[in-house]
């Protein structure tokens, strides 16, 4: 029933209604500014979130995300601009009476009631009667897999239990939207990983919306259908965690998805049809496949993640682009290794390799002498 | 050994400072009264050796007791304190509650002077105080020239020398006592979780009394404890403040000693005051034991 | 034992030695004195005197029967002289450093004799009546003029106190005088031990209690001087006192004093010195400086009362000596009555059934 954009689907079932100009979002931001004081938490923001969309908000802290999620939640109201949900404007609607509700990075769980009444807590508000209220929680209690904890309190629980009936609590009332604040970021790794793929699946069982927080560029890759990434109070770029990798649109972007080879240099078009970066004299320029839209001679930086870049001995024929430097440094991760390699004008490049013989068979140590090469289309150039 | 006599530096601290006051007190209440150096009979005359033990022990009696529940004097007052005792302990809750409230939700760098402002008055004599309450609820006091100045009142308010000066009065002197415990439980409070109530349907209101009031309710039993036990046995505030009609049992029980001269009744308004404030204080001791235990 | 005491002994009088300078505490009535003979006092002999007040005679006797009050001289009034010395509380006096003893006047020792038998632990300091003070110009705007003012009906008739309420009375909070002047004013013997009689007082003060703002025994002074208050019942010198700061201030308000006609008691406050005073020797001196004539005139022309002193009346100004209301004439003088003490079980009847009258339940 529910698209999920991970799984390998017929191209027409693909889960992508931003790209349908007939599709209505379910969440509007329009030219929305909220400040603090002389401080500008969000600045003149305007984007759209679509139904049943796992949306995350990205960026280091201070960036203006959790200021956006509360003002979804009511919390903060936009200093400027306004905020629609279901074509509805949100503008003076108190939290408690809006169709969305929060899962707190501190769980907020009420210490003073049982895990069975937490959940509880919200359906109460709304007057339903006891015996619905009651098969309410116990599916929540399923759902979450709690149901031997529900007579106890939040300090008799361990943080990864908590985090369920946080996750529990907020789900009950079968929010049009739900926000989760760093909801994963008080769990360790392993915890963690296993819980990103828990929210997924609850995410897909309930057809909810969901917009997480979060700062770790690895679970907004995880959970996420489409990642907006912060700066200061500005979106820098949304998109799907594949093309925010693959095609960041600013060095900022690419900088902070992933690791990166930032390499500055001039960009010109030789002959019509081919396109290349000078970036020092004694070295070949990078060559690259028609990119439109640069205009001769501009200054660029051109952005090349480490794994798309092969280390041989020997220079290779096949590829367009070829350096030749020396191994500075090894970064031995397990399943991949990450070398530095320094070329002849003193520019560090990374390169990463998998692993795929073992540790004392590997082609390439300190000192050697490579050739790092790379297709015209592995990285992008990104306008000054 | 170093342990055992840390822990029993404060037990005989107790025995030397309550228990042994207790059981002279106790021994007075079972004695009766006589025209003597010191007023009671019969005392303890250790130079006689057993002979005089035995005839001490024989001459006490629970005469003095049963005395108490022949006048209506006693229960009327042991009541009229209780009553006092929970109405200002109501009041002091009321007016204490949205201070701590407030303290709570200040900003960080004013907590201190808040915190600062609400012990202040602890630096001037507690009487001196008192009598300033005096000077302003006087007929012609501050209070009535500043009503009948503004034009409220054309007769001055007769305050002073009324019960109403004596819960103004307890409430004024009682109020720090309510508001630290009130503010450390409220400092406590997780600003998150009145926004994840909010959140869940709670009007600002609701989630204060569903989350503000229960997580701030070991607060409220130490605050009101420790409001409603002095107030029970207090005696220089209705003296000051309170006119000859105001009855609480520490007067009364400062007249048997006083102005009577019978300690040994006076004596035995103390024992039974004591066991009527036994029950609140074990509740109070039990309140802090399972306050101890959450925050472990 | 014997030995520490004897160790205590030797330190304290070190102690004592090391304070220096002769030490007498004085424990008198509040308002009682004329400042500056303290300060002759000192001057005269250069023993340091410690002199504290208070109001009640119940307060002084609680003191006196703990022990240990640390004081020279006290001034309990008749009755309690008399409880006092039954407990025990007081040491004979020795007449031999008290040459001034000469010049006592027999008509009053010969009362005090029936509290203190031959004047043995004690010496008469002043004496007076227990009346009615009012202030003249607001009663009779109150009551018309002719307000019972020298009558006990004044502040026993409910009629009379429901019209003084709105200008205040205060009672004296001293039952050992309260309820006999109640009782002599439904014609029971004043000083009655039977409980049953004295039970009577009660329904005299529940009708008037609604009417009475205060029982104090020292604050009606001022009260009535400032014209806070009417009608005061309360001692004559105080209540002189109270019309002359009336008169100085220039306030309009005539204070003035009555005992009643149907009979005022007649109180002795006696100076005595207790058992366990640390200097008899020096509270000798202090009664011998008290007694000296001079001496006791000034104190009485100062607080307006009469003094048990013959010697002393040749300098009494004439509005002290020639004042009916300070030194009554015989006939008033035979309408005075004085009590006895009550035993121990008479006493708890007393004093309960004031708490209750105080509390009003």
């Amino acid at each position: 029933m529910a698209e999920n954009p991970r799984k390998p689907k017929p191209p027409t079932d693909v889960f992508t209604p931003w790209e349908d100009p007939a599709a209505k979002p379910l969440i509007e931001f329009r030219n929305v500014t909220k400040r603090f004081g002389e401080f500008v938490a969000i600045d003149d923001l305007t984007i759209d979130i679509y139904e049943r969309e796992f949306f995350a908000l990205l960026g280091p802290s201070g960036c203006g995300k959790t200021t956006m999620m509360r003002m979804l939640a009511g919390f903060e109201s936009p200093s400027a601009g306004e905020i629609l949900l279901g074509g509805k404007s949100m503008v003076g609607i108190p939290p408690n009476e809006r169709p969305v509700n929060m899962m707190f990075q501190s769980y907020a769980l009420f210490p003073h009631l049982s895990v069975w009444d937490n959940i509880a807590f919200g359906l109460r508000r709304d007057k339903k009667s006891k015996s619905a209220i009651a098969a309410r929680v116990d599916e929540m209690l399923r759902l979450t897999r709690l149901e031997q904890f529900a007579r106890r309190k939040p300090h008799q629980i361990s943080g990864g239990q908590r985090q369920r009936v946080a996750l529990a609590r907020s789900l009950a009332k079968a929010p049009k939207l739900l926000l989760l604040d760093e909801p994963l970021g008080a769990l360790d790794r392993k915890l963690r990983e296993e819980t990103q793929f828990e929210l997924m699946d609850i995410q897909e069982k309930t057809g909810t919306t969901f917009v997480i927080v979060t700062h770790d560029q690895e679970e907004a890759m995880t959970v996420a259908s489409r990642i907006a990434v912060m700066e200061h109070g500005k979106v820098m770029q949304v998109d799907t965690p594949a093309k925010v990798y693959e095609m960041p649109n600013s060095v900022y972007v690419a900088d902070f998805i992933g690791d990166v080879n930032l390499i500055e240099g001039v960009f010109s078009r030789p002959a019509p049809e081919t396109c290349q970066i000078t970036y020092d004299e004694s070295e070949p320029p990078i060559h690259l496949d028609a990119t439109p839209g640069i205009a001769e001679g501009a200054r660029v930086t051109y952005a090349i993640r480490p794994e798309k870049i092969r280390v041989s001995a020997d220079r290779p024929d096949d590829l367009a682009n070829a350096a030749f430097g020396k191994i500075i440094d090894i970064g031995y991760l397990g399943d991949i290794s990450t070398y530095h390699v320094e070329l002849a004008n003193g520019q560090m490049v990374k390169a990463a390799m998998t692993n795929s013989t073992r540790v004392s068979r590997r082609e390439f140590t300190w000192d050697d002498e490579v050739w790092l090469s790379w297709r015209e289309t592995a990285g992008v150039v990104l306008d000054h | 050994m170093r342990r055992i006599a840390l822990i029993a530096l404060p037990y005989l601290w107790l025995l030397a400072l309550f228990f042994v006051p207790f059981l002279i007190v106790l021994k007075i209440s079972l004695s009766d009264t006589a025209l003597a150096i010191p007023p009671y009979a019969p005392t303890l005359d250790l130079s006689e050796g057993w002979a005089g033990i035995r005839d001490w022990w024989s001459g006490l009696d629970f005469e003095n007791y049963v005395f108490l529940t022949t006048d209506s004097l006693y229960w009327k007052a042991y009541l009229s304190s209780l009553k006092i005792a929970v109405i200002s302990t109501a009041i002091t809750l009321l007016v204490g509650y949205p201070i701590a409230y407030g303290m709570s939700r200040a900003r960080d760098e004013w907590r201190p002077t808040l915190l600062m402002l609400v012990i202040l008055p602890f630096w001037t004599s507690f009487l001196i105080r008192v009598y300033a309450w005096k000077a302003i609820l006087a007929q012609e006091g501050f209070l009535n020239q500043v009503l009948i100045g503004l034009g409220v009142i054309s007769e001055p308010l007769t305050i002073l020398n009324t019960n109403t000066a004596v819960y103004i009065g307890i409430v004024y002197t009682y109020l720090p006592f309510m508001v630290l415990p009130l503010y450390a439980a409220l400092e406590k409070l997780d600003d998150s979780l009145l926004e994840a109530a909010e959140d869940l349907g709670c009007t600002r209101m609701k989630a204060f009394w569903l989350i503000t009031i229960p997580l701030s309710m070991q607060g409220i039993v130490a605050g009101s404890f420790l409001v409603f036990i002095p107030v029970m046995g207090e005696f220089v505030i209705p003296t000051l403040l309170g006119g000859s009609d105001t009855l609480m049992i520490g007067k009364v029980l400062w007249e048997e000693f006083f102005s009577n001269r019978d300690w040994p009744v006076a004596s035995a308004v103390a024992i039974v005051l004591l066991a009527i404030l036994i029950f609140p204080i074990v509740l109070f001791l039990k309140n802090e034991e399972k306050q101890w235990e959450s925050d472990t | 034992m014997k030995t520490n005491a004897i160790l205590l002994g030797a330190g304290l009088a070190l102690i004592a030695g090391a304070a220096a300078a002769e030490e007498v505490r004085v424990y008198n009535w509040s308002d009682y004195i004329d400042e500056e003979l303290l300060t002759r006092f000192e001057a005269e002999t250069g023993i340091d005197l410690i002199y504290d007040v208070f109001d009640s005679n119940e307060l002084l006797e609680t003191k006196m029967l703990a022990g240990g009050s640390g004081y020279d001289v006290v001034v309990p009034s008749g009755t309690f002289l008399q409880r006092q010395i039954t407990a025990g509380a007081f040491q004979p006096l020795d007449k031999d450093k008290l040459p001034n003893i000469a010049n006592m006047w027999d008509v009053v020792s010969s009362r005090t004799a029936q509290y203190d038998p031959s004047n043995a632990y004690s010496i008469n300091y002043m004496w007076g009546t227990t009346g009615i003070g009012v202030n003249v110009g607001k009663v009779q705007e109150l009551l018309g003029e002719d307000a019972p003012i020298d009558s006990w009906a004044l502040v026993f008739d409910p009629a009379n106190m429901e019209k003084l309420s709105q200008c205040g009375v205060h009672f004296l909070d001293a039952p050992a005088e309260m309820i006999p002047a109640a009782l002599k004013y439904i014609g029971e013997d004043p000083d009655s031990h039977d409980p049953d009689v004295i039970a009577k007082a009660e329904a005299v003060y529940a009708a008037v209690r609604p009417y009475i703002a205060k029982f104090h025994s020292s604050e009606y002074i001022e009260a009535l001087a400032n014209g806070e208050i009417c009608v005061a019942v309360g001692w004559s010198g105080d209540i002189l006192q109270a019309r002359d700061r009336a008169a100085e201030a220039e306030n309009g308000n005539e204070i003035a004093y009555h005992a009643p006609k149907e009979g005022a008691q007649m109180w002795f406050d006696q100076m005595a010195i207790p058992v366990d005073a640390p200097n008899p020797d020096g509270a000798h001196v202090f009664l011998n400086f008290i007694m000296d004539a001079q001496n006791m005139a000034a104190a009485s022309n100062y607080v307006y009362y009469a003094n048990g002193n013959l010697a002393s009346q040749a300098f009494l100004e004439e509005d002290v000596i020639g004042d009916p209301a300070i030194y009554p004439d015989a006939a008033t003088l035979d309408n005075l009555f004085t009590t006895t003490p009550f035993d121990a079980k008479i006493q708890r009847v007393v004093t309960r059934l004031w708490t209750t009258i105080k509390s009003g339940t």
